[in-house]
C-alpha cells in the first residue's frame, strides 16, 4: 500500500466546486478577494534548521480553555494557543463548519500535531514553535479578521521565532 | 479543499488537496499520508519559484478514503 496512491487525475477537482461565489452569494462580503501577491519570501536556510509553527482554523483547543464562540453571528476573531508538545487526548474540536467525523477519531487529518513531531525526531526539520495556533473559520468580515486576529496571530508567531508557518484552513 | 477559494485569497504558496472538509490532512489512521501532505507542503515551500502558485496534488480522495478503510481494517478498528 501506498500512501495516496497515485491515480490517473492531472487536474485534482475540489469535491465542492463554486464554493467562494456560493458562500460569497449568501453572505455578500464574507469572502476574502486579495488583488495582489504578496512577494515570495525565500526561506534562508535548510528546512532541517527551520522552527515550524502551524496555524488553522480547525478550532482545536486545549481541553479546558474558553471554547470558542461558534454561534456568534459575525464570528469569533481570538485566537487559542495549543502547546506543540500536547497530546491529542488534551485537545477538544470548537467548530461547527466542518465535518469532524475523521477528526474524532484521528486529531491528524485536520491537526497533524504527531506528524510534525515525527519530522523534528527524523530531522526533516529542526523543531517546532513553542505554540501552534488556531481561530474559527466563521468570520464574517475578513477585513477585521485581517486587522486583529490575522495580525495578532502574526505578531505571536514572529515573537516564537518561527521560519516556517504552516497554515491550513478546515 | 476549495482551490477557487484559495485563488481568491492569493496565498504566496498553496498546496491543493481534493479532499472533504475537514480531513484536509487525509483520513484517520493513515500515518503515511498525513506525512506526505506534510511533505508536499515543506517541499512545495523550498521550490515554489512565484508568488502565488499553487502545487496540485495527483490524490484523490476516494483513493484515499480506500487505502484508509484497508489501514483499520488491519488495525482491527473496522474501518469505515
Amino acid at each position: 500500500m501506498t500512501a495516496g496512491s497515485e491515480a490517473d487525475a492531472s487536474a485534482p477537482r475540489q469535491l465542492r466546486p463554486g464554493l467562494w461565489q456560493t458562500v460569497n452569494e449568501r453572505y455578500p462580503g464574507s469572502m476574502i478577494t486579495k488583488h495582489d501577491l504578496v512577494p515570495l519570501a525565500p526561506l534562508r536556510k535548510p528546512l532541517s534548521e527551520c522552527r515550524v509553527t502551524f496555524i488553522s482554523t480547525s478550532g482545536v483547543q486545549p481541553k479546558g480553555t474558553t471554547p470558542f464562540d461558534t454561534v456568534h453571528p459575525v464570528g469569533d476573531y481570538s485566537f487559542r494557543r495549543v502547546p506543540s508538545s500536547a497530546r491529542v487526548d488534551e485537545l477538544e474540536i470548537h467548530q461547527l463548519k466542518y465535518p469532524t467525523a475523521g477528526a474524532e477519531r484521528d486529531l491528524n487529518v485536520i491537526f497533524p500535531i504527531d506528524r510534525l513531531r515525527e519530522l523534528v525526531a527524523e530531522g526533516v526539520i529542526g523543531g517546532l514553535t513553542d505554540d501552534f495556533y488556531t481561530f474559527i473559520g466563521y468570520n464574517m468580515d475578513p477585513e477585521r479578521l485581517e486587522r486583529t486576529l490575522a495580525e495578532d496571530i502574526a505578531a505571536a508567531v514572529s515573537a516564537e521565532g518561527a521560519d516556517i508557518a504552516l497554515a491550513a484552513p478546515a | 479543499m476549495a482551490r477557487d477559494v484559495t485563488e481568491h485569497a492569493r496565498p504566496p504558496r498553496a498546496v491543493f488537496l481534493p479532499f472533504m472538509m475537514g480531513h484536509h490532512f487525509g483520513v484517520p489512521f493513515h500515518q503515511a499520508l498525513q506525512r506526505r501532505v506534510l511533505l508536499e507542503c515543506l517541499d512545495h515551500l523550498v521550490h515554489a519559484t512565484e508568488s502565488g502558485e499553487i502545487r496540485d496534488l495527483p490524490l484523490t480522495w476516494a483513493q484515499a478514503r480506500k487505502e484508509g478503510t484497508e489501514i483499520e481494517r488491519t488495525l482491527g478498528r473496522g474501518g469505515r
